[in-house]
């Protein structure tokens, strides 16, 4: 008996002190000073290399890109002074500024630019590059791009990809960047900060802080921090933006970071590896569509997001290539009871709906370590058994999400800046691609209009595409259309921010809470 | 003594009746009133999705008594086998011998942690686990109680006489060794409980979806900060007088067991 209450005393002893705090540097919140610190979540894994990845979401800092999507999500240059696309959409042309210099002071070159998109390529990273054929230097300051295909999208890469020098560049780059952008690298010590300083021979103007610490420490340890006034930029959860910080205040930013349930698109069949594809519940368009108007997803972002959110009808909310036309009016249980007798469903003697002696039940899996994740899917399948579909949910880890996520709906979230989202998670082509239209959606319509935004030849005219793709008036990929998902909710980003700190207006945010904030870290100002 | 004996055990047996009857059904998601302190419409609050926590805990405490109750049954029955393995030759004694040394020297929640984790979790890995790390203790004591009665004068006296092994076994082994395997029972199941609780907490034991006091406990850690400590604290408790009943009858029931009654008798009489 002793034993064990001696075990238990232990026992939450050791939950009381498992917070256990990491030194950190004192900078006091309410007093502004040039030194910003800021605990915006988990550091990058991979270093600060980008041609493996860095600087996809948020500002690369060290590095600066040869073009730059600004405030409005228009094209602004960085590097680059000029850039022309050729009739036939295969030739790329930039021409760089000759002023640039990387924080060693050497300048950057054209042969930088080569460099950078060379090893890009060579690296097969998450940076994709396949598309582009060659590279040649027409001058000191030009070089021309070649594509195999005309590609639309190409633009946000160059927006994406930091210039490495060429230099400067070997294995250990990642840990030690040397870079043409607004700050250079002080001390990075994993695990546990990230400090930068401005770089002198940064041609843009002077960022108005002379250093940033980036902390990487637990959420739980990032609120502790900021209620003792140590932070002066702090991200947390959703679940935890109910805080009073002292001196600071509460900035909710909107983003397309989206929720959704995945439905596997086609009947029950195997694929080429012998895995199992489709799913005879939600293979029905009318199951699809009803789910979409039975769902009510303001009750969610009021319930589960306590209004830290927005409604989600797409993937793609708020951004310029979204076709305003694809939203419904949901929360409406009459439409999809409609909906589903006209396609010959029916209602059993326990509510729930039948056909030829097919109940309309499904498993729906979630990834059992994310809690917000957690909460959309057991709420969601409440409103579904209410209304009259069982939905089960299951818990469960990636690996075995993977295994079952091409035969059963899946709680999913993505969101990007980048439009060519939309065509690797419709088109079908894509099937099966990681996590890349993992239902098998198809639709030869869609494809054509998704290969046509690609292959556009200006901004404009791939937007027209996108939004065809979406909805044409007749057929689509969104929930007017195939109704392939049932998009919930888009989260929003809550940061707790020193109150003497200007942010200035901020883009609609994509997936990933944390570096996104980052992004216009280079016009944030100190007021008084 | 009586008392001391029914009063745990009416309370236990009470709470766990009490959980069965729980319909899952019933816990409902109600997002109005979610994040609720304790009241008395809600003795144990509501959860961040509204559900009621004196529900889901009871449905957790069943999860927890029935895994320790299959766990401890699996135990005593492999603690018993290997004894009467022991009991065989003595180079399986040997063998069961440094077996038992070697999974005691070996922390429990180590040794589940890796059992579990090897299959994959779940219901299925917990009570494998479980019944891999238990059994020493109990295999330990029986073994000596075995080699013990095997020397006893009219055990030897009852093989001279032509008793075969099963006749000896059923007549004058498992008399004396089923109140030791009661005894060793009613110990491993509370410890049980514990374990389960511990790492399905640590993440490698049942998954989310269970209804297990652990994982109420490691979900409730995200909501602590934000002051919401009935999440935590009535499960936890809940969990701790379950264990602490049983405990209770367990060791009034043990010095029960032990006690020589051949005097009892006589002075009734």
């Amino acid at each position: 008996m002793k034993k064990y209450n001696i075990l238990l005393v232990l026992l939450i002893f050791s939950i009381l002190v498992a917070c256990s705090n990491k030194p950190t540097p004192e900078t006091n919140a309410s007093e502004p000073n040039d030194q910003l610190t800021l605990a915006i979540g988990g550091e990058p894994d991979d270093g600060f290399d980008p041609t493996t990845g860095w600087g996809r979401y948020g500002s690369p800092l060290f590095q600066s890109t040869l073009l730059k999507q600004n405030k409005d999500m228009d094209i602004g240059y960085d590097v680059a002074t000029d850039y022309t696309v050729s009739n036939d959409g295969l030739e790329w042309t930039v021409t760089i500024r000759q002023d640039a210099k990387f924080s060693d002071g050497e300048a950057l070159t054209i042969d930088d630019v080569i460099f950078t998109y060379q090893t890009a390529k060579k690296a097969q990273s998450v940076v994709d590059l396949t598309n582009v054929q060659s590279m040649t230097k027409m001058s000191d300051y030009k070089v021309t791009f070649t594509l195999h295909e005309p590609q639309s999208t190409f633009v946000y890469t160059l927006q994406t990809l930091g210039i490495v020098p060429e230099h400067a560049y070997d294995e250990n780059y990642a840990e030690n960047p040397i870079g043409s952008g607004p700050y250079q690298l002080v001390e990075w010590r994993k695990g546990e900060q990230l400090i930068v300083k401005p770089n002198p021979h940064y041609y843009g103007s002077q960022p108005a802080f002379e250093q940033l610490t980036f902390l990487f420490i637990a959420e739980d340890q990032a609120i502790a921090a900021a209620k003792a006034g140590e932070l002066d930029v702090v991200s947390v959860p959703i679940t935890q933006a109910n805080q009073d910080f002292t001196g600071m205040k509460r900035v909710s930013l909107r983003s397309v970071d989206n929720r959704g349930v995945m439905l596997p698109y086609l009947e029950p069949t195997t694929n080429g590896e012998g895995e199992a594809v489709g799913h005879a519940v939600t293979s029905d368009i009318a199951i699809r569509k009803a789910m979409n108007y039975a769902v009510d997803r303001q009750a969610m972002v009021e319930g589960v997001l306590n209004g830290e959110g927005t409604v989600a009808y797409s993937t793609v909310d708020g951004l310029p290539w979204k076709n305003s036309q694809v939203t419904i009016n949901d929360a409406n249980q009459a439409k999809a009871e409609q909906i589903l007798n006209e396609a010959g469903w029916s209602r059993g003697e326990d509510g729930v709906f039948k056909k030829n002696g097919q109940r309309a039940s499904m498993t729906l899996y979630y990834p059992s370590e994310d809690q917000m994740r957690q909460s959309l899917s057991l709420v969601f399948a409440d409103m579904m058994n209410n209304f009259g579909i069982e939905v089960t949910t299951e818990g469960a880890s990636w690996n075995v999400i993977e295994e079952n996520m091409h035969s059963h709906p899946v709680m999913m979230g993505w969101g990007s800046h980048n439009p060519v989202e939309l065509y690797s998670l419709y088109h079908s082509e894509m099937q099966g691609i990681d996590y890349y239209n993992a239902n098998y959606y198809q639709n030869s319509t869609v494809d054509q209009y998704l290969e046509q935004a690609m292959h556009a030849k200006s901004e404009e005219v791939a937007y027209q595409f996108w939004q065809k793709a979406q909805w044409d008036g007749e057929t689509g990929m969104s929930v007017r259309g195939d109704a392939p998902w049932v998009w919930l909710v888009n989260l929003n980003h809550v940061y707790y921010i020193n109150e003497h700190i200007d942010i200035g207006n901020q883009k609609v945010q994509p997936h990933g809470h944390g570096w996104p904030i980052t992004d216009l870290i280079t016009d944030w100002t100190l007021n008084e | 003594m009586r008392k001391q004996l029914w009063i745990p055990l009416v309370l236990f047996l009470f709470i766990y009746s009490l959980s069965i009857m729980i319909q899952e059904e019933s816990i409902t998601i109600a997002l109005t009133e979610k994040n609720e302190s304790p009241s008395w419409s809600h003795l144990f609050g509501t959860d961040w999705l509204g559900r009621d926590m004196f529900l889901r805990t009871l449905e957790g405490i069943q999860l927890s008594v029935t895994i320790g109750f299959v766990t401890a049954l699996l135990s005593t029955t492999l603690g018993f086998f290997l004894s009467f393995i022991a009991s065989i030759h003595s180079v399986l004694d040997h063998i069961v011998s440094w077996l038992i040394d070697l999974f005691l020297s070996l922390p429990h929640l180590i040794t589940l942690i890796l059992i579990s984790f090897v299959l994959g979790g779940g219901f299925r890995g917990v009570v494998i686990g479980l019944m891999l790390t238990h059994w020493p203790v109990i295999t330990r004591v029986l073994r000596a109680e075995w080699l013990q009665i095997q020397e006893m004068p009219y055990v030897q006296m009852s093989k001279q006489l032509g008793k075969g092994f099963w006749w000896r076994t059923k007549h004058h082994f498992l008399p004396h060794l089923l109140p030791q395997m009661m005894v060793g029972f009613t110990l491993i199941f509370p410890h049980a409980i514990l374990h389960e609780a511990a790492i399905t907490f640590l993440g490698f034991g049942l998954s989310a979806e269970e209804p297990a006091i652990g994982v109420i406990l490691s979900e409730s850690m995200q909501y602590l900060s934000s002051g919401m400590w009935w999440l935590a604290f009535f499960p936890g408790v809940t969990l701790l007088v379950m264990v602490v009943l049983f405990q209770w009858f367990a060791n009034t029931w043990k010095h029960y067991i032990e006690r020589d009654r051949s005097y009892e008798t006589y002075f009734n009489n």
